[in-house]
C-alpha cells in the first residue's frame, strides 16, 4: 500500500467539478484508491463518494493506494493533485 | 399564506373554434417531469429499464455537453459532463438497484436513491458543498424523463381535465403533449396560425390566443373559456359559472344539431351547384388523425406531414419505422389517396440530432427539400419507405419548399434510384406513384408553367406562401395581421398557378389554412381548384360550403 496526503486548494472545497476530474483521472489505474478525510472514507474513482466527503478548502486528504500498479498510481495521482487539480485548471 | 384574488376577472383574446370549455388551469412546464408508476413489471424488467434509461440520460448529457462546449465554451459545458458522471456513478446505480431488489419500481428507485444522496450532501457542514444536492436532483430528473418517455418530459401536472396555459408551444412540444385530458388552450402570445392554434383546430377544442401573461399563481384555479366571445374568465363566482354553463349548453346544443346535418353529408361527394366536384381532403400528422379524418368523410389525405415521426424521436427513424407508420396510415384510409409530404424540417421545426446550423433567418434558410437534397441518404430512406407503403394503397409524394424545376428533376432521379434498389431487394411498390410539389414560395407560383412539366400535381401551402409573399413572419404577432389582411396578392398567385397547371393537365389543391376559410371557397371553386385539404374538424363544414357554391 502506498500513501500520500494533499491539502485541498480549491476555495469551494471538493465539489462536483474537482471531484469529477479526480474520479476521471483515478479511473485509469487498476489499483484501489481510497481517500480519507476526517472520519470519512471515499472511493477515488466514484464521484458521489468523493463529493460526500465534504472536504473543504484547507482540508487534508489522505490517499491510500493498493494494487499492482500502486507505485505508478501514487506518483501520477500526487502529481495530478499538485499540478493540475489543485490549481483549479 | 393565502392571497385573495379578485373574482370574475375577464381576459380578452382571439378565439379559435367556437366552443366553450370550463376547467382548471394547468400551466405548461418545460422542465416538469410527471412520474407514472407501473407496478406490474418484474424486477429484472425494472433493472433493465433503469440501466437503459441511465445510458440514455448519459448519452443525452454528453451530447448536450459537446454542443454547449462548441457554442459557449468548455467551462460552461463542464456541468453537463459532471451530470453525466453523476448519472453513471456506481454508488448511485447500486443504490437504485438495491431499491429495485427491495421491490421498488424503476421510477421510485431513482427518486429514493436520489433522495438518499441529496440528504447525504445536504448534511455536509459546508454550505457550498451541501448546495450540490441540487445536482443530484437534476440528474435524477433527467433519468426520470427518459423512463417516462418523451411525452412526460414536458408535461402538465393535472389528474383531471384541464385548460392548458402556455406562452406558446413549439412543434415538438405539441407533438409530445399528452392530449387525453386537454379541454382547451390559453396562449399568452401566439397567432391564429401558430402551432397551438393549429393543434386546437385539429383536435376540435377551443383556444384563446394573445391573452397576455397569466401569473403562475392561477395554477389549478377554475376558469371559463369562451372561444366564440374571445374571453377567459378567471376565478368565476357562482353566478357567472351558472350563466356560462347555460350558455355552453346552448352553444353545444346548437353545435350538436348542426353536427347532425353535417354528418348526413359525409358520404356525399362535394359538388358545386354548377356540377363541379371538389375533393375534400384532410391534413394529418399521424395515423390517429387519419382515423378522425376518415370518420369525418375525408375523400383522402391531402397533406400527411411526415415531420412528426422525426420530431418525436431523438435519432433518425429507420426505413422500417417510417414504412410501418405510412403503411398504417394508408391502410386506415382504405384505398383513398394519401399525399405524403417529404420531410419539411428547418425554420421553426428543429430536432437536435439534425444538427442544423444556427441561422439568422431560418424561414429563408436551410429547410424542406433543401435539407433533404443535402442529405441524400436520409432522403432516400424516406423515399424507399414511402414507395414500400405505396404497395398497400394509393400514395402520392409531395416535395416541400420547391423553387425551381431542377429540384424536382433531382428528386425524381433519386426516386428512380430508390425504385431500382427496391426492385433488387424484390420489394413491391407502386411504380406509377405521382410526384407533386408544394407551392409555398412566390417563385413556385410564378414558375408553375415550368414546374408543371416536371411534377404531376401541386398543392398550395398558403401559410408559407402568405409569409413569403407579404414578407411578414406568421409567428410574429407584430406583423402576422398583415397576412390576414392582405390575401389578394396570394390569391392572384394561386389563380395564376391554377391556370398554368390546368393548361398542362396537372391538378392543383390547397392545403394551407386558407383552404378552410369558407369565405374563400367560392373563389377557389371559380379558379377551378381540384382539391381542398383541411384539418379534420373543418371537413364537414367545408363539404357543406362547397355544395352551396355556384
Amino acid at each position: 500500500m502506498k500513501e500520500f496526503s494533499y491539502t485541498v486548494e480549491d476555495p469551494n472545497g471538493m465539489h462536483a467539478r474537482p471531484a469529477g476530474k479526480l474520479a476521471t483521472f483515478a479511473k485509469q489505474f487498476d489499483a484501489e484508491i481510497r481517500v480519507i478525510y476526517r472520519d470519512r472514507e471515499a472511493d477515488a474513482k466514484r464521484l458521489l463518494s468523493l463529493m460526500s466527503l465534504g472536504a473543504v478548502h484547507g482540508g487534508v486528504l489522505c490517499f491510500r493506494i493498493t494494487g499492482a500498479d500502486e507505485e505508478a498510481a501514487r506518483q501520477a495521482m500526487e502529481r495530478f493533485c499538485k499540478e493540475s487539480w489543485g490549481s483549479g485548471a | 399564506m393565502k392571497k385573495e384574488y379578485e373574482r370574475n376577472v375577464t381576459r380578452k383574446g382571439v378565439g379559435i373554434g367556437s366552443g366553450c370549455a370550463a376547467g382548471r388551469l394547468a400551466f405548461f412546464k418545460r422542465e416538469q417531469t410527471v412520474i407514472k408508476r407501473d407496478l406490474t413489471r418484474s424486477r429484472e424488467e425494472e433493472l433493465l429499464r433503469v440501466k437503459t434509461a441511465i445510458d440514455e440520460a448519459v448519452r443525452r448529457l454528453t451530447t448536450l455537453s459537446e454542443r454547449v462546449s462548441l457554442e459557449t465554451g468548455a467551462s460552461e459545458a463542464e456541468i453537463f459532463e459532471i451530470h453525466a458522471m453523476l448519472a453513471s456513478d456506481e454508488d448511485f446505480s447500486e443504490a437504485i438497484e438495491e431499491e429495485i431488489r427491495n421491490g421498488a419500481c424503476a421510477e421510485d428507485a431513482v427518486e429514493r436513491a436520489a433522495k438518499q444522496f441529496e440528504a447525504m450532501l445536504s448534511a455536509l457542514d459546508d454550505p457550498y458543498l451541501s448546495g450540490r444536492a441540487g445536482d443530484i436532483k437534476d440528474v435524477a430528473r433527467q433519468i426520470l424523463a427518459v423512463l417516462g418517455g418523451e411525452e412526460n418530459a414536458r408535461a402538465v401536472d393535472s389528474d383531471e381535465p384541464f385548460l392548458l396555459v402556455a406562452d406558446e408551444l413549439t412543434p415538438s412540444e405539441t407533438v409530445t403533449l399528452d392530449k387525453s385530458k386537454l379541454l382547451g388552450f390559453v396562449i399568452f402570445g401566439g397567432t391564429p396560425n401558430s402551432h397551438a392554434s393549429i393543434l386546437a383546430r385539429a383536435m376540435g377544442i377551443p383556444a384563446l390566443i394573445g391573452v397576455g401573461k397569466i401569473a403562475d399563481s392561477y395554477e389549478g384555479t377554475y376558469a371559463l373559456l369562451d372561444a366564440a366571445e374571445g374571453t377567459l374568465v378567471l376565478l368565476p363566482d357562482e353566478t357567472t359559472l351558472k350563466e356560462f354553463q347555460k350558455r355552453a349548453r346552448k352553444v353545444n346544443a346548437l353545435a350538436v344539431e348542426h353536427e347532425k346535418y353535417l354528418r348526413s353529408l359525409i358520404h356525399k361527394p362535394a359538388v358545386t351547384r354548377s356540377g363541379r366536384r371538389i375533393l375534400i381532403y384532410a391534413n394529418v400528422g399521424d395515423v390517429h388523425e387519419a382515423e378522425v379524418a376518415y370518420l369525418n368523410g375525408a375523400d383522402g389525405i391531402g397533406l400527411l406531414r411526415s415531420e412528426f415521426l422525426y420530431l418525436s424521436l431523438d435519432r433518425y427513424p429507420t426505413e422500417e419505422e417510417l414504412f410501418e407508420s405510412y403503411r398504417a396510415t394508408v391502410e386506415r384510409m382504405k384505398g383513398k389517396r394519401i399525399v405524403i409530404r417529404t420531410l419539411d424540417m428547418g425554420a421553426d421545426k428543429q430536432a437536435e440530432y439534425f444538427r442544423l446550423p444556427h441561422e439568422e433567418n431560418p424561414a429563408l434558410g436551410f429547410r424542406g427539400i433543401r435539407i433533404s437534397l443535402s442529405d441524400e441518404e436520409q432522403f432516400k430512406t424516406q423515399l424507399r419507405a414511402i414507395l414500400r407503403a405505396s404497395g398497400f394503397g394509393s400514395i402520392s409524394i409531395m416535395l416541400p419548399m420547391v423553387v425551381c424545376a431542377e429540384e424536382i428533376r433531382r428528386c425524381r432521379a433519386l426516386l428512380s434510384e430508390c425504385m431500382e434498389e427496391l426492385r433488387r431487394r424484390d420489394v413491391g411498390f407502386d411504380a406509377g406513384v405521382e410526384l407533386g410539389v408544394m407551392i409555398e414560395t412566390p417563385a413556385a407560383a410564378i414558375m408553375s408553367d415550368e414546374l408543371a412539366c416536371e411534377a404531376d400535381f401541386f398543392s398550395v401551402g398558403t401559410n408559407d406562401l402568405c409569409q413569403y409573399t407579404l414578407a411578414a413572419d406568421r409567428q410574429n404577432p407584430l406583423v402576422s395581421g398583415i397576412c390576414e389582411e392582405n390575401r389578394e396578392p396570394v390569391l392572384r398567385l394561386i389563380e395564376h398557378a391554377a391556370e398554368q397547371i390546368h393548361a398542362r393537365d396537372g391538378w392543383i389543391g390547397i392545403c394551407g389554412e386558407m383552404a378552410a376559410d369558407l369565405h374563400l371557397t367560392q373563389r377557389f371553386a371559380d379558379m377551378g381548384i381540384d382539391e381542398l385539404s383541411v384539418s379534420a374538424p373543418y371537413l364537414l363544414g367545408l363539404r357543406e360550403k362547397v355544395t352551396e357554391c355556384k
